[in-house]
């Protein structure tokens, strides 16, 4: 049977899509690297490293870098947690579990643009919900400008972006969590473990493949996450949530440096990839050694 | 399984806090759309509105062109998600179903698309649909759409071809028949849910696609609700109400959509997550 050749012919079209797509681009976006091109459309010339030097020389690609990071770091913490505890409690038995599975995901079905509205109204000085039941509790005295500050915005963001990847984060785990054999923690209750250890001696080591795999995926997905911080803050204030995706964004679309937006996003691809490359090398290192 | 009164507080508890989480900035926006302007913004909020108007929303229906930013959504949504399941269907066939040199190799070079972010394919992608003269249409939202939802499509279907039992295309293999055959005739009705998802999957993410369609596409009467929304809050005077009705009116579509198929997406999630 020719099943080789039919094979082929089924992979193709999404291959060669995805090829023309996402490939080609790619290798574009390389070339664009090494020239000079400003406005889109305008012919470049070939300068050979010197964009790399100017964007690893100057501050900008830096400073976004590091805010980066900081937003990466934001995200999986409180992600984690509260997908952890989401996930955790979506694995019990219960009335209306699956409606409860099913609709907790809401938030992600939703557009961004929606996600963006909801929170700048809700956290708007005027009219908006938080500030009032925040004066209410006693927590501040006068309405917080929670987009004011470089941190106060980027910590605003990061909860804001967990607010919408935590369910499906959670939907993850709790994929992770239904793989447990049920009958460890019966035994577990029959020799007589509380809930703590339960979790602590069964749960816990059994996800850990499970939260190995989200924290590269999660990584990588919010690393890229665009659009929620373009359309709450664009960056501001003084480029405190100006992250690398966000950086590119406004090099190439608002500052027209066409090549210098591909340089940077080379350089950040190459981390990256480096990151991914790095990080799944080493599960398999800690698969192979247990 | 019994539990404790105090386990079944810590559970109660816990879905409570979820579902305020979760549901209360969406109870607010959806009871903000039928509030009076004076009381969407006054300074202690209601819970519960007092006022009741249809105001925002004939705005958003008459005066705005929200109308034409939901069409132009719907359109490049369907046709997306058409060409997201007519692609992925055979191409995760042969992945999970089928033997040919290089299977691992491609099907993990495919999920490395989503190591790099979009706007660094967006850039050449831009001076691509130039040369062909595809900015500003439709058709390119719709390519770059398909090309995002494949990679994870695909990964998707694998666990609903692992619950189609192997010997029932054998049994139609000595039956003597054609491959295309047993795909369509006999497989596809065991994998509905599995397509399903994807095309729910697909619709979603052409639905809230915000970065390419905000540089590709150029006139105002093309915008999909993402973008031209967005350009309705960075107006000088924000009218709350019309972006509280807009809000609402972008979220019915794809909440219709999930309670019909909700269910499948989200076994399709989590058990595509399970090796």
């Amino acid at each position: 049977m020719k099943n080789t050749t039919l094979a082929f012919l089924f992979v193709s079209p999404a291959l060669l899509f995805l090829l023309a797509v996402l490939g080609w681009p790619l290798v574009q976006a390389v070339i664009l690297s090494f020239q000079d091109v400003g406005v889109i459309g305008s012919e470049g010339h070939f300068v050979g490293l010197s964009n790399y030097a100017a964007v690893l020389g100057g501050g900008g690609f830096w400073y976004a870098f590091s805010r980066s990071i900081v937003w990466v770091l934001g995200n999986a913490v409180v992600q984690t947690a509260l997908a952890l505890v989401t996930a955790l409690i979506l694995n019990q038995k219960f009335p209306g579990v699956q409606i409860a599975r099913t609709w907790v995901i809401l938030t992600w079905i939703v557009p961004t643009v929606v996600v963006v509205i909801i929170w700048r109204w809700l956290l708007s000085t005027s009219g908006g919900m938080i500030n009032p039941l925040l004066i209410q509790a006693g927590i501040v005295e006068r309405p917080v400008g929670f987009f004011a500050g470089r941190d106060s915005a980027m910590a605003s963001l990061i909860l804001i972006n967990s607010w919408r990847w935590f369910p499906f984060t959670a939907l993850m785990m709790l994929a992770g969590l239904t793989r447990i054999p049920g009958d460890l923690y019966e035994a577990a209750r029959i020799d007589g473990a509380g809930t703590w250890q339960r979790f602590r001696r069964i749960t816990w080591p059994l996800l850990q493949p499970t939260l190995m795999v989200l924290g590269v995926v999660g990584t990588l997905l919010s690393f890229n996450v665009f659009d929620v911080i373009w359309l709450l803050t664009a960056g501001g204030p003084s480029g405190g949530t100006q992250t690398l995706p966000v950086l590119i964004y406004e090099t190439a679309f608002k500052g027209y440096r066409l090549s210098e937006a591909a340089t940077i996003s080379v350089l950040t691809s190459i981390l990256l990839m480096g990151f991914a490359f790095l990080t799944t090398r080493a599960m398999t290192a800690t698969e192979a050694s247990r | 399984m019994k539990r404790s009164w105090r386990q079944a507080t810590a559970l109660f508890g816990g879905l409570a806090a979820i579902a305020i989480i979760i549901g209360l900035p969406f109870w607010w926006v959806v009871t903000g759309s039928i509030k009076l302007p004076r009381e969407i913004i006054q300074r202690q909020p209601t819970m519960f509105p007092h006022s009741f108007t249809l105001q925002h929303f004939e705005k958003l229906l008459q005066a705005s062109d929200f109308p034409i930013y939901l069409l132009n959504s719907v359109i490049v949504a369907l046709f997306s998600t058409a060409f997201t399941v007519l692609m992925a269907l055979p191409a995760a066939y042969a992945f999970f179903r089928m033997e040919f040199p290089g299977r691992n190799t491609l099907y993990r070079t495919i999920l490395l698309a989503y190591a790099f972010p979009g706007v660094v394919v967006l850039i050449p992608l831009y001076g691509l649909f130039a040369k062909v003269g595809l900015i500003d249409s439709p058709a390119a939202l719709v390519i770059v759409n398909v090309a995002l939802a494949l990679p994870f499509s695909i990964w998707m279907m694998r666990s609903f071809l692992a619950t189609v039992p192997r010997e029932i295309e054998e049994a139609a293999v000595v039956d003597g028949a054609p491959t295309t055959t047993i795909l369509v005739r006999i497989l596809m009705p065991l994998i509905a849910p599995g397509i399903a998802s994807v095309a729910i999957f697909a619709f979603i993410s052409s639905w809230t696609e915000y970065l390419f369609a905000s540089v590709l596409i150029v006139s105002d009467a093309r915008r999909t609700i993402p973008v031209g929304f967005a350009g309705i809050i960075g107006q000088y005077q924000i009218d709350w109400g019309l972006l509280l009705a807009g809000a609402t009116a972008a979220i019915v579509p794809v909440v219709i959509l999930f309670a019909l198929v909700g269910r499948w997406f989200v076994s399709g999630l989590t058990e595509g997550a399970v090796k």
